[in-house]
């Protein structure tokens, strides 16, 4: 395999792997970020520890406690649901461990976000007679939508650079599970600086357009709510 | 008069007092009046439903808006209430007129309706503009078109002329005198300003620390409660009978005539004016030869002294009345004038007295005239 197809293959595993795990802490995250911010309720500051949690935990942790949950005998392992759930080593177990760790940070920018619309426009909405779910839609997601975007763009962010958790549950196969973060980590155990390098260059790259656009974003959302 | 009564009996803690107030009117334009801090505005967020009183109940017509004894709630949505609260709260994502027609989530929008209300308010010309862009008075206005787009069954305003400046007052007054007039919906307009409260209310309820200390005709209540201010102003109704070289003669509601600055006032215009009480003079015999173009036969009905002065409460003269046509009786309009204690000893006022009520046009600021 040439260093250019092998280049692509390890960026558009990072894509994908990235990709599915934004779209599955997008929603969730918003969610999250939304209960957090708007209700009150018993145990919500247990609930955000939780959430908050893999922020602080090393990678690693994640990684293994992931791997012992999909393990054979794991509470969704193949013992426990009667059948092989399919993740552990594949695709999908580099996706749900990068979604775990990136959706703190989803959760506390959508937070943020919310905590930014006053809840006085929400309540203004009810009062001309919108229901809690049309205030939803069309007041506290359009006001909070630049914020909301920079929290999902984060949490893309978070995925694509996620290397701690996701080399023990998912390996690092080429062609397979191997994301930039693992391939960077690859070359340089094979002492391949020049491949370590374009990889390097590659992520910063990706890295620069994206911090660069969640910047912009949170900066005009902060316009927006002035 | 369709307007429906308003039963209000709340207590609910705040920081510094609880609020605890009991109230029923079936007047169609009620002012809740008080300072800032006397609890008008959590008395409004109760009955929009946005705070929850510690107990109480509230009713417009047979609608009840919450009863906690029969632990009644009607949610946000179904109080069908126009509210505009001090700031606004216009969506900054949204123009003027999605503004407007997004008052009407309930039902969807009544054309009609919203191509009067937008005629009323003048606000056509704004419709297209992104709410973020509007002045102070314009986005006052289009708050209250979306209130009024979605046909409440109570109009909330709360000191919707607080945060303007004087000139700007002037100007959005009209606007409110004019919704009075055309629409029928009973409102409850909260304010600290006496003077907007007697051109916009047919009843009053004063706020003081949470608890209501007065209620009644507010030419009647706001005089009692400034009586130990040195100043108070007169708000008085009139039609505009003729215009001339910079004076307009108004034929005053209560009867009596008197004359105004004519900026901006027509013949046949219904006009509201304000005069300060320490811009009249009091006069036992009619002045000769006076630039005053305000010099009104009256009859004294109260003399009060205070540490800050003295406040005489007279009644203007109607011609036809009765007596003379130089003197009339005192069945006109009430008006208050401001004096020292000197010059009540020189003049010794009392009850009954005939005296002339002198003042400038020009001390008249005239506060609305709408054809």
């Amino acid at each position: 395999m040439s260093a250019e197809s092998s280049t692509a293959v390890v960026l558009w595993t990072t894509l994908r792997v990235a990709g599915a795990a934004g779209l599955l802490i997008a929603p969730l995250g918003i969610a999250l970020g939304l209960v957090m911010a708007r209700r009150s309720f018993p145990g919500k500051s247990i609930v955000e520890t939780l959430v908050a949690l893999p922020l602080v935990l090393p990678p690693t942790a994640i990684g293994y406690l992931l791997l012992v949950l999909f393990a054979r005998g794991g509470w969704l392992g193949e013992r426990a649901l009667g059948f092989d759930p399919g993740v552990l080593f594949t695709w999908r177990a580099a996706v749900i461990a990068s979604a775990l760790v990136a959706l703190p940070l989803v959760a506390r920018t959508a937070r943020s976000a919310f905590e930014a619309v006053d809840p006085r426009l929400e309540l203004m909405a009810r009062t001309t007679g919108m229901s809690r779910t049309q205030t939803l839609c069309a007041v506290t997601l359009p006001l909070a939508r630049r914020g909301l975007l920079a929290a999902v763009a984060l949490g893309f962010g978070r995925a694509l650079g996620e290397f701690g958790a996701t080399v023990i549950v998912a390996g690092n196969i080429p062609g397979r599970t191997q994301t930039l973060a693992l391939a960077i980590f690859n070359e340089i155990q094979l002492g391949d600086t020049a491949a370590a390098l374009r990889l390097v260059a590659i992520t910063v790259a990706i890295a620069f357009a994206l911090t660069w656009g969640i910047e912009r974003l949170l900066r005009g959302g902060a316009r927006v709510g002035a | 008069m369709s307007a429906a009564a308003i039963h209000v009996r709340v207590r609910l803690p705040l920081a510094r007092f609880a609020l605890d107030v009991a109230f029923t009117s079936s007047a169609r334009s009620l002012g809740v009046f008080g300072a800032s801090g006397a609890g008008k505005t959590s008395l409004i967020e109760v009955l929009t439903g946005w705070r929850r009183p510690e107990s109480g109940s509230a009713r417009i017509g047979d609608t009840v808006l919450f009863d906690s004894g029969a632990g009644v709630a009607l949610p946000i949505e179904a109080r069908r209430i126009g509210y505009v609260p001090q700031d606004v709260l216009l969506w900054p994502h949204w123009s003027a007129g999605r503004n407007v027609r997004a008052g009407a989530a309930r039902g969807g929008v009544d054309e009609e309706l919203f191509a009067r209300t937008v005629a009323i308010l003048e606000i056509a010309q704004l419709l297209e503009r992104p709410c973020t862009q509007l002045s102070g008075g314009e986005r006052q206005r289009v708050a209250l078109a979306r209130a009024l787009v979605s046909r409440p069954r109570l109009l909330l305003l709360d000191e919707p002329l607080g945060s303007l400046d004087l000139p700007l007052r002037r100007r959005i007054l009209p606007y409110l005198i004019r919704v009075r007039a055309e629409f029928d919906v009973p409102t409850l307009y909260v304010s600290h300003d006496a003077t907007e409260v007697q051109a916009l209310c047919e009843e009053v309820v004063v706020l003081e620390s949470g608890r209501v200390a007065a209620q009644g005709p507010p030419s009647e209540v706001l005089r009692r409660v400034r009586a130990g201010e040195p100043s108070y102003d007169n708000v008085l109704t009139g039609v505009v009978r003729e215009v001339r070289g910079g004076t307009a003669a108004l034929e005053l509601t209560d009867g009596g005539r008197a004359f105004v600055p004519s900026r901006g006032v027509s013949v046949g215009a219904h006009a509201v004016f304000a005069i300060g009480s320490d811009e009249i003079l009091i006069a036992l015999d009619a002045p000769t030869r006076i630039s005053a173009r305000n010099v009104l036969p009256a009859v004294i009905e109260a003399v009060e002294a205070s540490a800050s002065g003295v406040r005489v409460d007279a009644r203007l003269c109607v011609e036809g009345r009765g007596g003379s046509d130089e003197t009339g009786d005192g069945t006109g309009a009430r008006i208050s004038a401001s004096l020292t204690h000197a010059a009540l000893d020189e003049l010794a006022l009392r009850p009954g007295q005939r005296a002339h009520l002198v003042f400038k046009t020009s001390a008249c600021r005239v506060l609305s005239a709408a054809a």
